[in-house]
């Protein structure tokens, strides 16, 4: 199988001339095409600031990132914007979609930053919004839908623009159990039918019986990487 | 859809956006009715110069403006009057005697310019046949009439029949007197004009200057204003022996006045353009700071960073692209208005009146002045978009998505 991310020895030191704090403190990590791997431990642990590494968000102090075979702790911010476009979905715990466009015009968003036509565009969209099960609420915004279903909107968008992976940063961490159990059913489908990479932080103990793989993080180091 | 969403954000907080949008429509609806006020004033300060006063263009004796002595007459005034009579362009031309005197009532006396006319060829020159406010003007036969302004009559204790006695120096260069009787009292809009300016009949001061026919100075009133530079070079084409002056050199502060309007209308609308600017800036960088989250999620997602600065950009012109049309037809419905109706401010322009400036004013706007006005707006509301769309840029995504 491919390898989709590689960290290697990555470390994000905050104050690192005076008080240096270890949010991340030499991890390595590998990522195959195809798991489906919960990064999880406690708050503080650096789960969110490794995710945020990995997804081009934040550089590291130390270490590279390597994902298809680009190291993108070496890209400019502006091409790592364009490299987060092309090649990483994106869930956020707070949902984090555009208010004022429906549901079918912030799947399109994405797809219409990577100039798809709009024929394409239109078509994936309702592919993908049928798919996450919200092929009735293509037209509503999200102040109109419930927390699960916006949270199925941002899947769906995080897809739109075919990246290699999809990071979830605690993705049921703002839903109802019922909401939380609906999203796992359609990321692990996602996961199991089209080969999609997920990798997640989290804390929810259903999204970690969920995953296949489980990465706990402690004080910023990795202290257990169990497949299940 | 960048332009979608940057127009829906703008409907996301409606009252901030319709403050904004007021404040741009009345900050040029302030800015353009100052300057349509002071254009309104200035042009009817211009025509009552021109229709009191100046005519649109004078001829004398090339001596005569330096020295005003008796004997720089016009060399065939007459002639010229008949010619310039002829002109289609011309509206009305009126050959004057003017020599400067003291007038004298029984208690005062005091320096005038006093204006030797023919009563119909001024009526239809100048207006000071319609400024009179008691007694009549110039009718009949009667010698030695004499009409003075309202302040001069105060200062001189005269009313209607008062006598009253000129002494200038008449052409042979004897002190002449003459006694006229008051029949007519005018007021123009000029109180320091009216002071200084009183008229007779041509044929009385004639006669007492020594002067026969000859002309002092021809008035000459055009159909257009546009016709001024023609009019006078054809004049000047016709005779070489006479200084033709138009209103603009003979009253160059007045000039000044004008040129300089286009001048102050820029300064003034800079300056308000400057307030509203700093009222934008605020708004659209409380706006990017309400949306830091967002603004970070939408970097996080792919979009790139000219995106972020346009769709900010975006939402600044939007915001002013419904604030210039509705400022400018509130300026134009405004201005419309009161162009109608005239402001009057008698109760403020005591001083302005001395300075020959209208009481109502009747503000004006050319329509020419819309376009480099809303252009001037749309350059500041987009010069106002930049700050806060560089303050956009300037957020980290990891950072901007936690936000609240």
């Amino acid at each position: 199988m491919a390898t989709v991310i590689d960290a290697h020895e990555v470390s994000k030191i905050y104050n690192p001339e005076t008080i240096p704090v270890y949010a991340v403190n030499n991890v390595h990590l590998h990522i195959e095409e195809g798991e489906f791997t919960a990064l999880v431990g406690p708050s503080g642990s650096g789960k969110t600031t490794l995710l945020n590494m990995i997804g081009g968000l934040d550089y590291p102090n130390k270490g590279d990132v390597i994902i298809g075979g680009v190291d993108i702790t070496k890209l400019s911010e502006n091409k790592l914007i364009d490299f987060r476009l092309r090649n990483i979905g994106f869930v956020f715990q707070a949902f984090n979609l555009i208010p004022v466009l429906t549901a079918r015009e912030n799947v399109e968003f994405v797809m219409l930053l990577q100039k798809t036509s709009k024929t394409a565009r239109e078509k994936r969209a309702l592919e993908l919004l049928t798919e996450v099960g919200l092929a009735d609420r293509l037209d509503s915004r999200p102040s109109e839908l419930s927390g699960g279903q916006q949270q199925r909107v941002a899947v769906a968008r995080a897809l739109a623009s075919k990246p290699r992976f999809i990071l979830a940063d605690e993705p049921t961490a703002n839903l109802d159990s019922k909401s939380a159990e609906n999203l796992l059913e359609i990321m692990a489908k996602l996961n199991k039918e089209e080969n999609m990479t997920f990798l997640f932080s989290t804390h929810d103990q259903r999204v970690i019986d969920k995953a296949r793989r489980v990465v706990t993080l402690v004080d910023g180091k990795v202290v257990s990487d169990v497949k299940q | 859809m960048l332009f979608k969403i940057a127009w829906r954000n703008i409907w996301r907080n409606k009252l901030r956006s319709i403050v904004i949008m007021s404040s741009v429509a009345i900050g040029l609806l302030a800015g353009l009715f100052i300057i349509s006020f002071s254009w309104g004033m200035n042009k009817e300060n211009v025509h009552n110069v021109i229709q009191t006063q100046l005519a649109h263009i004078q001829i004398h004796n090339p001596s005569f403006q330096a020295d005003k002595m008796v004997e720089y007459t016009i060399e065939n005034g007459n002639d010229m009057v008949a010619k310039l009579t002829s002109d289609a362009r011309v509206k009305a031309v009126a050959g004057r005697n003017i020599v400067q005197g003291m007038i004298a009532s029984a208690t005062s006396a005091s320096g005038v310019n006093i204006n030797g006319i023919k009563p119909d060829e001024e009526k239809r020159v100048s207006t000071i046949s319609t400024s009179v406010i008691a007694g009549s003007y110039f009718a009949g036969d009667k010698k030695n009439e004499i009409m003075i302004g309202e302040k001069l009559a105060t200062e001189l204790g005269a009313k209607l029949k008062s006598k009253l006695v000129l002494t200038f120096q008449s052409k042979d260069g004897n002190i002449t007197s003459g006694s006229f009787r008051v029949t007519a009292i005018y007021r123009t809009k000029n109180s320091a004009f009216d002071e200084t300016n009183v008229y007779v009949k041509f044929d009385d001061i004639a006669a007492l200057l020594s002067t026969g026919n000859e002309l002092h100075e021809i008035a000459v009133l055009l159909k257009n204003d546009d016709d001024l530079e023609p009019v006078a070079t054809d004049i000047r084409k016709m005779d070489l022996k006479t200084e033709v002056q138009t209103w603009k050199q003979l009253s160059p502060e007045l000039q000044l006045i004008v040129d300089s309007f286009y001048q102050y209308m820029y300064i003034f609308m800079a300056i308000i353009l400057m307030g509203l600017m700093f009222g934008i800036i605020n708004t659209m960088l409380m706006a990017v700071l309400e949306r830091q989250r967002e603004v970070g999620m939408l970097m996080a997602i792919g979009m790139s960073k000219p995106r972020v600065f346009g769709m900010i950009v975006l939402e600044t012109i939007f915001l002013t692209c419904i604030g210039i049309p509705l400022g400018m037809l509130l300026t134009y419905l405004t201005v419309e208005y009161f162009n109608k109706t005239g402001i009057d401010v008698s109760a403020f322009s005591k001083g302005m009146a001395m300075y020959g400036y209208p009481t109502v004013i009747h503000p004006e706007l050319e329509s020419y002045y819309y376009l480099p006005v809303s252009l001037m707006t749309a350059g500041a509301a987009l010069l106002s978009g930049i700050y806060p769309a560089i303050k956009a840029l300037q957020l980290k995504p990891a950072v901007s998505i936690r936000k609240i």
